[in-house]
């Protein structure tokens, strides 16, 4: 049970404080509500890229890491398709300075082309880093245009291609601080060696002033239902063939969520799960398989994938993947199999509670999604899931008309 | 209105709030150690032997002894275990390193018995079934494969090879016929000997329930657990080391793996904690010299770093990063500017502020909770120290000068001292 106290600031600013006195520490989390999916299909990359800028110093202060680290803290962010989050962590006496530094940079950056153009480098690595110069690592640059004609998440947050990100300018960095960083856009939690009347008082002196901004209406294209099924094949030098399947799925607060995501775990959470038990230890056909769910708030993807041993082609590794998908809808599904996957969501819940800053990021997450008093009501949501309700999320999902098929796949080179 | 210009006061770390362990013995003399805390209702029960790939005569038999402790036991096949774990959703981690290795459990409080039968029966009882053995091998085969695709992994093989010499284990790189090679004799051979007691040390933290010595003792206590003789570990020559560069050409490549580093003393030496001070300067965090100039000023990388690895009979020092190619030339030029600029440019007082400050802070998080305390025991025991190296540290954090780290910089790490290998393209 994760207790805490939530507070809105009259410039729109949601508060959220949970205590706990066993640790030295305090975490911060800021979520800001703006993803990749908020860009312009021009400019994709971009939300990723300002997260860099966010630390390239604010209007008051020049060097945001610098001052953490004199107060002992330890920061990072991310961008998903969805929001952008930033998270520190330092010993709680030094508390106030998380505030400093994070209102600052709410009320305005100091922005530079210098600082635009190295950062802009600095993404370009990152994206050769971990999409060009991987492995398999840019078949997610293929598979979300597959899946997705219309919605945002047609591309990655990384950006659909290395020229978007060359190709943002000062002018565009402003106008998208302005109309997503703002009070009324961002949750703030602390969560950790701290008093909740001390932490809101603290945040109404640092944060108080800030103007409310404009409000942000999303408005993004529904994707369309899909109405036959999609393939694309690729060869790269990869040692060993790759079989993508997606599946578009419901949105993260559709009431089938819960057994959507139980479905991915019991085809694939474990060693003992379906796929990895009968098709890389039995059958022997797979060295890896796995099953899950993109994790997006609105209706995201539900991938099967697997790596065929060399005897499979990739057009037999796909049929199989197929035939244990379709299980799924037509045969039952045991009892025990069921506790199995509930026990350990139980199990990773509790986990998770034992750190002060995943509690911060989860009640951020919960707060956004409508309600952080959700994070205790998700193993609740879980275990509440029967059998019939998963055979039937599994017959919507497993359908041709609804998936994307890709087939990465090893180029031919004689010799080797 | 608050005064935006002007940082809050800070106050700075002046104590750790180590917990205590209590100690025992179980009758068979395996040491056993208890940190209480957490908030939650489970625990980790954490068994560590000292049989890395340093004890194996064969390589990847320590590597798959760990793995397939999980793939069949005296009572139950492969199916069963993997049901059992995920039933009772205990989290089992298998880690073969080159000294030790550690086999450790989170599990829920509430599946604590049957959880614990299971574990002390993996631990205990294996059988490494032959059929399990080559799928294994081949999984792992094709895992090498695809690593052999990735600069960074071929420039930290070349690196450890450089560094400790082929035939050594610390160097050791794998090929691919090493996966045909091993068979199941060598596992249960590597088992008999070094999964014993007299060669463990075990530590429980978390919430601990009342009964937790007599239920870890009627598991992991009885003599009949206790080896036939003591076994011995072979013994390496080490390499002698010079200065070397190596450049692996790898087609198409967009960025290259850079490695640059040298051999180097342990934690025990009386010197380390002044180098892990020094290193952290020069590459140990963001606000790092070279994080500053080659990602925040120049734009070369996404990352940068470099780090002190302690082994049991040695230890290295090593920066690594992923460059674009055409910078790859210029960015090795600002390293060793940054290698030089360590014995010659002092840290200001305000950088050296700094450091002392984030490392505070950062060693308070790295004792945050009874599972971080847990690692942190870990590491004395493997070495052999107790827990004044950690206030040893402390105190040198306080003390330490930026003269200090310029003469250790000078005496450890010398530019013309590096080893140097680069993966990926030319530029």
């Amino acid at each position: 049970m994760v207790e805490f106290r939530k507070h809105t600031l009259s410039n729109g600013l949601k508060v959220i404080v949970h205590r706990d006195t066993t640790t030295p520490m305090a975490a911060v989390n800021i979520l800001y509500d703006v993803g990749a999916r908020d860009e312009d299909p021009d400019r994709t990359g971009f939300a990723h890229l300002f997260e860099h800028l966010m630390f390239e110093g604010s209007v008051n202060i020049l060097r945001y890491d610098y001052h953490l680290q004199h107060a002992g803290g330890e920061n990072n962010a991310f961008t998903t398709n969805d929001i952008t989050n930033y998270y520190l962590t330092l010993p709680a006496q030094n508390l106030e300075t998380a505030f400093w530094l994070e209102s600052d940079r709410m009320l305005n950056l100091a922005f530079s082309e210098e600082k635009l153009a190295t950062q802009k480098n600095v993404v370009v690595e990152e994206y050769r880093q971990s999409y060009l110069n991987q492995p398999y690592g840019d078949a997610w640059l293929m598979l979300r245009p597959l899946a997705y004609t219309e919605h945002p998440y047609r591309w990655a947050t990384i950006g659909q291609c290395i020229d978007h990100i060359y190709h943002a300018n000062l002018a565009d960095v402003k106008s998208f601080f302005k109309r997503f960083y703002h009070p009324a856009n961002a949750i703030l939690t602390v969560a950790g060696h701290v008093d909740p009347d001390h932490v809101f008082k603290l945040a109404e002196k640092w944060f108080g002033e800030i103007d409310a901004g404009q409000g942000n209406i999303r408005d993004l294209p529904r994707e369309p239902s899909q109405k036959e099924e999609r393939r694309q094949v690729v060869e790269r030098d990869v040692p060993q063939d790759q079989i993508f399947m997606a599946f578009h799925m419901c949105a993260r607060t559709h009431p089938d969520f819960f057994a959507t995501d139980l479905l991915s775990d019991i085809l694939a959470n474990g060693d003992s799960a379906r796929l990895p038990a009968k098709l890389v230890h039995e059958q022997k056909l797979f060295s890896e398989v796995n099953a899950y769910l993109t994790g997006n708030i609105d209706p995201g993807l539900f991938v099967i994938t697997g790596k065929p041993h060399s005897h499979v082609d990739a057009r037999q590794a796909e049929e199989i993947l197929w035939r244990e998908a379709l299980t799924m809808a037509n045969e039952a599904i045991g009892v025990r199999e069921l506790q199995k996957v509930k026990n350990k969501i139980e199990a990773t819940q509790t986990f998770s509670e034992s750190n002060v800053l995943a509690k911060a990021m989860n009640l951020s997450y919960h707060e956004l999604l409508g309600d952080a008093a959700m994070i205790n009501k998700q193993t609740d949501a879980y275990f509440s899931v029967d059998a019939s309700h998963i055979k039937r999320v599994a017959a919507d999902l497993f359908a041709l008309r609804n998936v994307s098929v890709l087939h990465y796949v090893k180029k031919d080179q004689p010799g080797l | 209105m608050p005064d935006r210009k002007k940082p809050p006061k800070t106050e700075l770390i002046t104590s750790i709030p180590f917990i205590n362990p209590t100690g025992a013995r179980l009758p068979n003399g395996l040491p056993i150690y208890f940190m209480e805390g957490g908030t939650e209702d489970f625990l980790k029960v954490e068994m560590v032997f000292f049989a890395g790939s340093y004890q194996q005569f064969q390589p990847l038999v320590a590597y798959a002894t760990a793995n397939l402790i999980r793939s069949g036991s005296r009572h139950k096949n492969r199916e069963e275990i993997h049901e059992l774990l995920d039933f009772y959703s205990a989290h089992l981690q298998l880690d073969a390193q080159k000294d030790i290795t550690s086999v450790s459990m989170f599990v829920l409080n509430k599946h604590l018995e049957p959880a614990l039968d299971l574990m002390a029966e993996l631990i205990r009882d294996p059988l490494f079934p032959e059929e399990e053995l080559l799928a294994f091998l081949k999984n792992q085969k094709q895992l090498h494969l695809i690593n052999q695709k990735k600069v960074q992994h071929l420039a930290r093989t070349c690196f450890n090879e450089l560094v400790y010499g082929e035939s050594h284990p610390y160097g050791y790189k794998l090929k691919v016929e090493d996966f045909d090679q091993v068979n199941r004799d060598q596992l249960l051979a590597f088992h008999h000997h070094w999964y014993r007691p007299e060669n463990a040390f075990c530590i429980v933290s978390g919430k601990l329930p009342d009964h937790i010595t007599q239920a870890m003792a009627h598991r992991f206590g009885d003599d009949s657990w206790l080896g036939q003789d003591k076994p011995v570990s072979p013994f390496y020559k080490m390499l002698s080391t010079g200065s070397r560069k190596v450049h692996l050409e790898v087609p198409g490549a967009v960025q290259s793996a850079v490695r640059i580093g040298k051999q180097l003393v342990n934690r025990t030496h009386p010197s380390f904690h002044k180098l892990k001070i020094t290193n952290a300067l020069f590459g140990g965090y963001f606000g790092s010299r070279l994080m500053q100039n080659i990602r925040q000023d120049k734009g070369f990388t996404y990352g940068i770093g470099s780090n002190l690895v302690s082994l049991l009979k040695s230890g290295y020092f090593f920066i690594s990063t992923q460059v674009g190619t055409v910078v790859t030339h210029e960015a090795i030029k600002e390293i060793y500017k940054e290698l030089v600029a360590l014995r010659t440019v002092p840290a200001s007082d305000d950088e050296l502020e700094t450091l002392k400050n984030y490392l505070s802070g950062s060693f308070l998080r790295s004792f945050d909770g009874p599972f971080a305390q847990s690692e942190r025991l870990k590491e004395l025991l493997v070495f052999g120290l107790d827990q004044r190296h950690y206030e040893d540290y402390l105190t040198t954090l306080k003390t330490i000068k930026a003269e200090e780290i310029m003469l250790t910089a000078a005496d450890y790490l010398h530019e013309d001292s590096m080893m140097e290998v680069v993966a990926g393209g030319q530029g």
